[in-house]
């Protein structure tokens, strides 16, 4: 259980090579990859691969951090043509630190970062599975609105799933990073 | 005794509205296309602005309309009075849905032909496309009348959602509608 007076110090910055061993341990386990579209993957060279391929030329893939180690992930993907104004948010965490707020604080420090990052952005939308309570309290915690039950809305790893929609815009107030 | 024949040209409302058909849209439909596309009582909620020349028109219907996966005209008798379309969202996760469009001629508002057309549209399109679960409908917050459209057509409104939608370089608020296979 978290000290509320000296919550862990968390950072997000820029995926590495070197960070291969820690990703390893969140990405490998199931729990943290069951309800995104990211496979589980055990096998080193297969992160190592990911790393360098998809997550270090990503438009804006951050590595959440404890004492500069990675725990989780953070990304940010800005729509393109018509859907230039929109980006999705999505966030993985391991599991050993889940439960402290953590993943909340990292989505309030990429919404104090990513309307600036992206100043054509006016909507930031997430969609947590119906059954994923967890992601939906980060979500309302960190000041985004839930705008509906979107039913049968698309497949995730072949299932098709029922998803709430949130949304957090540019316009909107972002709670102090430091509130639980 | 003399007969006076009263007149009244162009009136929609001595038609029967009832003779409600789809087929596809070509190049020989343009004149039928300008009706609509340079009224902009009927462009107001669309992405594109009202059309200004016929070339324009067929270049359109052309490179747009005619490949398109799913567009119909929306015809009485054998007339195009506007077009109904059904769109696929990127990527195969998304397969399972279908976006519905569909644009009016002003004159012909308010008779039900849009929600006729889209029932049309519902019957068919899940025969035709087996791996659809539903069809989505995006309205702009203020475009109550197509809001009712799909309401009458049987769609649930799942919720709305905020600045979804860049039109004409605004950012709109778009109420989402879904209706489901079966």
């Amino acid at each position: 259980m978290e000290d509320p007076s000296s919550p862990t110090t968390i950072t997000l910055r820029p995926f590495r090579t070197t960070d291969v061993d820690d990703f390893i341990s969140w990405v490998g386990d199931d729990r943290v990859t069951r309800w995104i579209r990211w496979s589980t993957i055990t096998s080193k060279e297969e992160v190592l691969t990911f790393i360098k391929e998809v997550c270090i030329p990503h438009p804006w893939r951050r590595s959440i951090c404890v004492d500069d180690r990675s725990i989780g992930f953070i990304s940010i993907f800005p729509g393109s043509g018509d859907d230039r104004c929109k980006a999705d948010i999505g966030y993985g965490l391991a599991v050993k630190y889940w439960g402290q707020g953590i993943t909340t604080r990292a989505v309030k420090m990429a919404l104090s970062q990513v309307f600036k990052d992206f100043p054509g952005i006016i909507r930031l939308q997430a969609f947590a599975d119906v059954e994923n309570k967890a992601s939906q309290r980060v979500l309302e915690k960190a000041g985004f609105l839930k705008e509906g039950h979107l039913r049968k809305y698309t497949y995730i790893k072949g299932d098709l799933k029922d998803l709430f929609v949130y949304s957090f815009l540019s316009t909107d107030t972002i709670p102090h990073p430091l509130d639980p | 005794m003399e007969e006076i024949t009263i007149q009244s040209d162009n009136k929609p409302s001595d038609e029967d509205f009832s003779n409600i058909s789809l087929r596809l849209l070509d190049l020989s439909d343009v004149d039928d296309f300008m009706e609509w596309a340079t009224d902009s009582q009927v462009a107001q909620f669309c992405s594109w602005d009202t059309f200004t020349s016929k070339e324009q028109a067929m270049a359109y219907i052309a490179d747009f309309i005619v490949p398109h996966p799913w567009f119909r005209a929306i015809c009485l008798g054998d007339r195009a009075i506007g077009t109904i379309s059904v769109s696929q969202n990127p990527g195969v996760e998304n397969s399972c849905r279908g976006e519905i469009g569909y644009v009016l001629g002003s004159k012909y508002w308010g008779k039900g032909i849009a929600t006729r057309a889209v029932k049309m549209v519902a019957a068919d399109i899940f025969l035709e496309w087996p791996h659809l679960e539903k069809l989505e409908g995006l309205v702009d917050v203020d475009n109550k009348g197509s809001q009712r459209v799909l309401e009458k057509a049987g769609f649930v409104r799942e919720g709305v959602l905020r600045k979804y939608f860049l039109q004409k370089g605004r950012a709109r608020d778009m109420v989402i509608f879904s209706l489901f296979v079966n």
